[in-house]
């Protein structure tokens, strides 16, 4: 564990810790288990989403992170020989069941993904209006406004306001994923998933999602999936913890408010995992 | 110091192989003599067809694309009439309604084979439609000449005509063999070439783009028309291109199942010729420099033709590589 570290979780020991959880919920997981094939990827998750905060999924790859995050929003349809069991409440509705399209579920939980993917063929406004105009919003005054509004909530308008025809190529790597955060915010989800969202970025871009995330969690639920421990410590509220076990398949080790999983886990495989012992 | 010694030590290791001051000769003279005949091949051959078409340009002027008549004055006292329009506008029709389906059927052939077909069949699918894509244009031909153009002259002509306006504006066939059926024969013989270059190109439509949209609440028709087709616009435009150059050059199966006769109404039902088509079936007739150089004119209007259309799409398909690539 480096000094960092270890500053930073003395730190943490001295607040009182408060369960996100306790407060209301916005998406439940009940036995979620993912499959590829008949071939298990992610077994039996079970934790709820507390609305308005940050909950951060942590373990080493092939955990079955990024795998479980995508069963949130139903992108495992996709994939030939992909089944997912289990509940995932969003609210009270179960998001497997048929009551929701996955049209209109991916529109009330968006995504943002590792690297940053602007359309290339669109201009940065056209980018960030894309959803809405999947979903029908035709009237200009309404577009515009979203756009405006979304990408002052991700930090870009500033910097974009005098070039909204340009193409997106022309952003830095930092810039494009803000453009993409925008462009998830625009259509007003309810839950943000975010995958490895500053991996492909350099820590100043980073420094600065981060900042966002912290201050994106007062309007939307945010899950995200980070192999960065520290950055897991920093913006989130709730951590899940997931390993690979002996099928390789991923479980859950350990769900519990940040501050206390960081300081004081319960199982000691987590507390190897926080310490640098594995992954 | 090390590098040195060791490339001192190259070269001298070098100097032992290095061949003879003659065998070097050799090489490069032969590379020179080979590369010098293909240039010479490629002068002598537009050379040809600009020297020998040159006169016909001069006698005909203008009415060599707009005129009617294709008449040898050779024996009859009267100046030679050779008139392309029916050449010409064949040609372009039977591209055109060409295109229009391979365009279609290939882009729609296309997204398939990325998006539905499984996995597992991809390359077989793959590779039969590259195996299709070589099958010698004659084939496509005489099956459209024995197998289709009766079915036109029997069933689908008369169905056609009997459309409201059908006879008015696509006309009446009478054997079957028209411009329409050209075109559908043309659309066949390309769509392989098309599907294959138009496959790999959305193949190359990044998948993030794809999960892009569909996050965003798109249905995947919505993925489709408005994320894969408009990324991979540039390069479905070549392959359009290439398609096109080949079938604006097509002779042998155009000319088995146009018609072949010079009509002035180019209804697509009616028979009809294309420049290709018109210069392959009149070579055996054609007597004196006279007619053999309205050919040759007719023949360098199509090669203008192609080698622009050639030259557009390679452009087309290098920037859509630029821009894949600062995706």
């Amino acid at each position: 564990m480096n000094e960092n570290m270890v500053n930073m979780m003395n730190a943490l020991e001295d607040q009182a810790i408060v369960d996100p959880r306790s407060g209301p919920i916005a998406m439940r997981l009940n036995n979620v288990s993912v499959a590829f094939n008949g071939r298990m990827a992610v077994r039996d998750v079970t934790f709820d989403v507390p609305a308005n905060n940050v909950t951060a999924l942590i373990g080493p790859s092939g955990s079955g992170k990024t795998t479980l995050l995508r069963s949130l929003n139903r992108l495992h349809d996709l994939t030939k020989g992909a089944k997912v069991t289990g509940e995932i409440l969003l609210g009270d509705e179960d998001i497997y069941s048929g009551g929701i399209a996955p049209t209109v579920l991916r529109s009330r939980i968006g995504m943002v993904f590792q690297r940053p993917n602007p359309f290339p063929t669109m201009s940065l406004y056209d980018n960030v209006v894309s959803g809405l105009r999947f979903n029908g919003v035709k009237k200009k005054s309404i577009l515009d406004a979203a756009a405006e509004e979304s990408l002052r909530a991700a930090a870009l308008w500033d910097e974009i306001k005098d070039r909204l025809k340009a193409h997106g190529s022309t952003l830095s790597g930092g810039q494009q994923q803000r453009l993409c955060i925008a462009r998830a915010l625009a259509v007003e989800p309810e839950v943000l998933l975010m995958d490895e969202p500053t991996s492909a970025l350099d820590p100043i871009a980073t420094q600065k999602i981060e900042e966002l995330i912290s201050q994106l969690k007062a309007r939307v639920t945010i899950v995200i999936v980070t192999h960065n421990m520290q950055q897991a410590a920093r913006v989130s509220d709730l951590t899940a913890f997931l390993l690979m076990g002996e099928d390789r398949a991923g479980e859950q080790i350990e769900v519990a408010p940040t501050l206390k999983l960081f300081s004081q886990p319960d199982d000691p495989r987590t507390m190897d995992y926080i310490q640098g012992r594995f992954g | 110091m090390v590098v040195a010694a060791n490339s001192s030590q190259t070269a001298a290791g070098a100097e032992g192989r290095r061949p003879s001051a003659s065998a070097r000769g050799a090489y490069e003279w032969t590379l020179l003599v080979v590369a010098s005949l293909f240039g010479i091949v490629s002068v002598w051959f537009v050379g040809t067809i600009i020297w020998q078409s040159v006169s016909t340009f001069q006698s005909q002027g203008l009415y060599l694309l707009t005129g009617v008549n294709w008449v040898p004055g050779a024996g009859t006292g009267q100046p030679s009439q050779y008139g392309g329009r029916a050449m010409i506008i064949g040609t372009i029709e039977t591209s055109l309604i060409a295109m229009v389906i391979a365009v279609v059927i290939g882009t729609g052939t296309a997204l398939a084979i990325n998006f539905f077909v499984p996995q597992k069949m991809k390359t077989f699918v793959a590779t039969v439609v590259e195996l299709l894509a070589a099958v010698p244009s004659v084939v496509y031909g005489v099956w459209g000449m024995l197998v289709l153009a009766p079915w036109f002259l029997n069933t689908i002509g008369p169905f056609l005509s009997s459309l409201p306006g059908g006879t008015a504006v696509l006309g009446t066939t009478v054997a079957g063999k028209s411009l329409l059926l050209a075109g559908i024969v043309l659309a066949i013989m390309v769509l392989p070439t098309y599907v294959a270059i138009s496959r790999e190109v959305i193949g190359a439509v990044p998948h993030e783009l794809v999960e892009a949209s569909l996050s965003l609440g798109a249905t995947r028709w919505q993925t489709l028309w408005r994320t894969v087709i408009p990324t991979a616009r540039i390069g479905l435009f070549g392959a359009t291109s290439l398609s096109l150059g080949r079938a604006i050059g097509e002779t042998v199966a155009v000319s088995l199942v146009c018609g072949g006769s010079v009509g002035t109404t180019f209804k697509p039902l009616e028979p009809g010729v294309t420049i290709a088509g018109w210069i392959a079936t009149q070579w055996g007739e054609a007597v004196g420099s006279d007619q053999i150089g309205a050919l040759f004119a007719l023949g360098a209007i199509l090669m203008v033709v192609s080698l622009a259309m050639s030259m557009f799409s390679r452009r087309l398909v290098a920037q859509q590589r630029r821009a894949a690539a600062v995706v």
